[in-house]
């Protein structure tokens, strides 16, 4: 095991003080001279036909500065994923909330009123909310130029849609032969789950400034973002403008968890600046905020042979993701299919993975990259399937789980997996095999998944003092990336972290980085900052090996000195060497890295899904919970979670706690209380009133496990830890209820009304029987 | 119709011409230039705009501005003393209680009202002060054990 200096200590973050002092700015902080603020009309349909727009009221009104609908702005369509969308509603609305026009005004309550002068005939159309209903021949077609739509920026991969339905993606996984797989099976389960809608929660609000120049063409823009190069990529293309043209700057984001990695809100105040000629900020309010960003609810058809013994020898699934009524989240058709299985070695899959429009808001990413959702559904039926078979669910999973070389349903060998590991251990921190007592239960889960690989790069520059600039697009979205990258950079170059500096992101001056999203910074940015850093260190070991009259292979790097091995009395310091190479030796040291990953997934076969692989970072895990379930009430009261996070390397263990804590709570609020509700399309809940994101009140302490299979392709090893401990919780906790009360729950959110409604008919049920 | 009154935010006096309208945060934000407070719903459910006004801790985006006149307000930049950290500021940054940071200022004014009525709270205390500030990142596991680090520097148990 090599020694680090740096990495895997718990360091304090670079961003905290600032935090802790109200100096860290967020985009709302961001003031401007004469700025102007924006409100937008939506619509109060979820699928109309427009008849007519009347702005005239609204224009004339004191205090307002413009006032745009689809006429004023290019008439394309854009989308980031899939473009099926235009800056503003053009002849049809498809969603309670599409947007139709927008007003900037001298300040809010004044651009409010104005969008209340708009006035707009709408022609009601037959909608459809429920995701299965919208597959079904003679659904309402929410897109009629359907299969014409262009690919967004931010796609990668072929891509289905059929036209005429309202099927916008389509993926298929092939291995094995799974119907010969059931016949052989001594088992066959089959069931239907269903998950919900959620929210993000992230305690900012979406917010954006945009300032254009009319001499110069050019458009800034602050906003609240995980993708600062992704809402570069979309709004340039959006409003026909070159990259040079469109700078994005970094701010402090107030939490994104997958809400916050399309662009989106941008397109008003940039399309409002441009006309005005002045900056325009526009900060969605927490009820148009609950309304705009969701989760994709899902159902989950699954069908699982098994031998008596336990081995898993057949899995067929249907995956249905609800888009909502544009494709934000067309990638989730595609998203990590091949993870969908969970972390088994199955001979035969077959799984068939669609992206469905419906009349609700459009759906976004959500913490845990779409594996909370199959998760849920794989693992219960672990869990009723072992039952079933008189099994113990442990020695299942352990029967079936990944181990080195195992080959993974596209066709991939797998290596480092920690997953027997993270089981064992959670299952003997939990105690599992005891009994918890009455109406308590215990249950043990485990999950994978990777991070998504996509492009990364950075600069490390070396200070005349030898004190180092990195230079990196990776925004810190409060998942501790400037800490940890930071790490990563003060590790390679061989000095401590305070040597290191990482400013906020500027599109314009820091170089491409694909954005926060699933995990994938450690990795590809970690990755291309590792590399920065050696070509950095290997420049100033040519100037040191200059000055120093030696071979630069004889030197090392320690502390920021630079010595030479065997001859301890001949060193020189970093600082020299920067100075000596600002004034006469070699110019500026300036180290370059560039990362891309070994993602073949644009050579995926269509119709098996079968590739070479998409990441090396795969990464494992187990949780386990003890809950108490009131047979009066239906409550669920959780009294402990384990978690096991096999991590790779661990960066910054105490960021790692912190991430592990903040999913798991995320995890169990989605899993037991937290719902976007719907009525006819329309949010019913958009306030933290009632949409009750867990407080401190419900937080459970957490026995942390960091298990570290050193990844093959990670920097020192790391797979990246921030979304995993959100993946496994529904499941867990729909075993442990019904571990601790015999109520089996197949669609989530686990409410205690469910709860209750079960038991009741369990009761009825066994009172039939007597 | 505006008026003119006076606010004291952090020991200082500032005249402002107000709508009755205007909330005590909109007016510490975009009228004195204090962003530290945090705006998050506009309807008193988050917790990020907390401040302490004559001891006790308001959400300021339901304190009109004009009923904060002559208070004695306490916003986030008002607590470090001559540069020096609030132990409370403090014992977030050592025990990794600040992630994204949104939830931070209002969560650190929550619980400097809660130490300076009970020095000494529990855990559950700490818990039931603190309900009304939400945080979407920490799981609230770290921030609590700030409070009570905080709690334990400023007020030594008793031997």
């Amino acid at each position: 095991m090599p020694e680090y200096k740096v990495i895997g200590r718990p360091a304090l973050r670079v961003d905290a003080a600032e935090k802790a002092t109200g100096k860290a700015v967020y985009t709302q902080d961001v003031k401007l001279p004469g700025l102007l603020y924006a409100k937008v009309l939506r619509s109060p349909y979820p699928h109309a036909r427009i008849l007519r727009v009347d702005t005239s009221v609204a224009e004339r009104m004191p205090g307002v500065k413009a006032v745009l609908t689809i006429r004023d702005v290019p008439q394309h369509r854009t989308g980031l994923m899939l473009q099926d969308h235009y800056i503003f509603a053009k002849d049809k609305v498809r969603h309670v909330g599409d947007e139709i026009a927008a007003v900037a005004a001298v300040d809010e309550e004044t651009a409010q009123k104005a969008v209340e002068a708009i006035e707009v005939d709408y022609e009601e159309l037959p909608s459809v909310f429920d995701v299965e209903e919208a597959m079904r021949e003679g659904a309402p077609v929410i897109h009629e130029d359907l299969p014409s739509y262009d690919m967004g920026p931010g796609h990668q991969y072929p891509h289905t849609m059929k036209g005429g339905t309202n099927i916008c993606g389509l993926y298929k996984l092939r291995k094995g032969d799974v119907d010969k797989g059931f016949q052989g099976a001594d088992y066959v389960f089959e069931d239907t789950f269903k998950v919900h809608t959620f929210y993000h929660g992230y305690i900012e609000p979406h917010a954006c400034t945009a300032s254009y120049d009319p001499t110069s063409g050019k458009v800034t823009v602050w906003t609240s973002t995980q993708r600062p190069f992704m809402a570069r990529a979309y709004l340039s293309k959006t409003f026909n403008l070159p990259m040079t043209k469109v700078r994005v700057v970094g701010t402090r984001v107030g939490g994104g968890f997958g809400g916050k990695t399309r662009p989106r809100h941008e397109r008003f105040p940039v399309a409002l600046s441009m006309k005005t000629g002045r900056p325009v900020n526009m900060v969605m309010t927490r009820d148009e905020d609950i309304a705009a960003y969701c989760s994709p609810a899902a159902v989950v058809k699954l069908k699982m042979g098994v031998k008596a013994d336990g081995a898993i020898v057949a899995l067929a699934m249907d995956m249905i993701w609800d888009t909502g009524g544009y494709g934000e989240s067309i990638h989730y058709s595609r998203g990590p299919i091949e993870a969908l299985p969970g972390p088994y070695d199955i001979p035969n899959v077959k799984i068939d993975s669609y992206a469905v429009y419906t009349n609700k808001m459009p759906a976004y990413s959500y913490r845990g990259r779409i594996m909370p959702q199959p998760t849920f559904a794989v693992e219960s039926a672990l869990d009723i399937i072992s039952e079933r078979l008189g099994l113990d669910p442990v020695e299942v999973r352990m029967k079936n789980l990944f181990q080195e070389g195992s080959i993974n349903a596209a066709g991939q060998a797998l290596h480092s997996v920690g997953a027997r590991d993270c089981l064992q251990k959670v299952a003997q921190a939990i105690g599992w095999g005891r009994a918890p007592g009455p109406n308590r239960g215990i249950s043990v889960v485990s999950y994978h998944k990777y991070p998504p690989t996509q492009a990364s790069s950075a600069v490390v520059r070396l200070n005349e003092d030898g004190t180092v600039q990195l230079i990196c697009g990776a925004p810190e979205i409060g998942q501790g990336t400037q800490t940890a990258l930071s790490m990563i950079c003060a590790e390679e170059l061989g000095v401590p972290l305070e040597d290191v500096s990482m400013p906020i992101y500027d599109t314009d001056h820091t170089p491409f980085e694909a954005g926060a999203i699933g995990d994938r910074i450690t990795t590809c940015a970690g990755n291309a900052i590792r590399i920065a850093a050696a070509d950095a260190r290997a420049q100033a070991l040519a100037i040191a090996a200059n000055m120093l009259k030696v071979n630069k292979e004889d030197l090392t790097v320690e502390d920021g000195r630079i010595l030479v091995r065997d001859a301890p009395e001949m060193w020189t310091t970093l600082p020299r060497v920067c100075a000596a190479a600002h004034t006469r030796l070699g110019g500026p040291i300036v180290g370059r890295g560039s990362y891309l990953g070994n993602d073949s997934m644009l050579e995926m076969d269509a119709e098996t899904g079968q590739m070479g692989g998409v990441s090396r970072s795969w990464k494992y895990g187990a949780q386990a919970a003890e809950v108490e379930v009131d047979p009066q009430t239906g409550e669920v009261k959780v009294l402990k979670v384990v978690c096991a996070q096999d991590v790779g390397k661990a960066i910054n263990p105490l960021i790692i706690e912190g991430q592990m804590d903040g999913a798991v709570l995320m995890g169990l609020g989605l899993s037991l209380w937290e719902e976007t509700a719907f009525d006819e399309g329309k949010v019913a809940n958009p306030n933290f009133m009632d949409y009750r994101l867990p407080t401190a009140m419900e937080g459970v302490s957490l026995e942390h496990i960091i298990v570290e299979h050193a990844s093959p392709d990670g920097p020192f090893g790391a797979k990246g830890a921030g979304e995993q401990s959100t993946v496994p919780t529904a499941a867990v906790m729909a075993n442990a209820i019904y571990n601790a009360v015999g109520v089996r729950i197949k669609d989530l959110p686990l409410t205690a009304e469910k709860v209750l409604s079960a038991l009741g008919q369990q009761r009825a049920q066994s009172a039939g029987r007597i | 119709m505006k008026q003119l009154i006076s606010l004291k935010v952090n020991g200082t006096t500032h005249e402002v011409a107000v709508e009755p309208y205007w909330t005590l945060l909109n007016v510490i934000r975009d009228h004195l230039g204090l962003t530290g407070t945090k705006r998050g719903c506009d309807s008193g459910d988050c917790g990020a705009c907390t401040v302490i006004m004559n001891g006790k801790p308001v959400n300021s985006c339901l304190v009109l501005a004009v009923d904060a006149r002559d208070r004695d307000i306490l916003t986030i930049e008002g607590l470090a003393q001559d540069g020096k950290l609030h132990p409370l500021q403090e014992a977030f940054i050592e025990k990794g209680g600040i992630q994204c940071g949104y939830c931070t200022p209002g969560m650190i004014m929550m619980a400097k009202a809660l130490l300076d009525e009970n020095p000494r709270p529990t855990e559950a205390q700490v818990r039931q002060a603190i309900a009304g500030n939400l945080c979407r990142c920490t799981g609230y596991v770290k921030i609590v054990e700030a409070i009570l680090a905080a709690s334990e520097a400023m007020t030594p148990a008793k031997p």
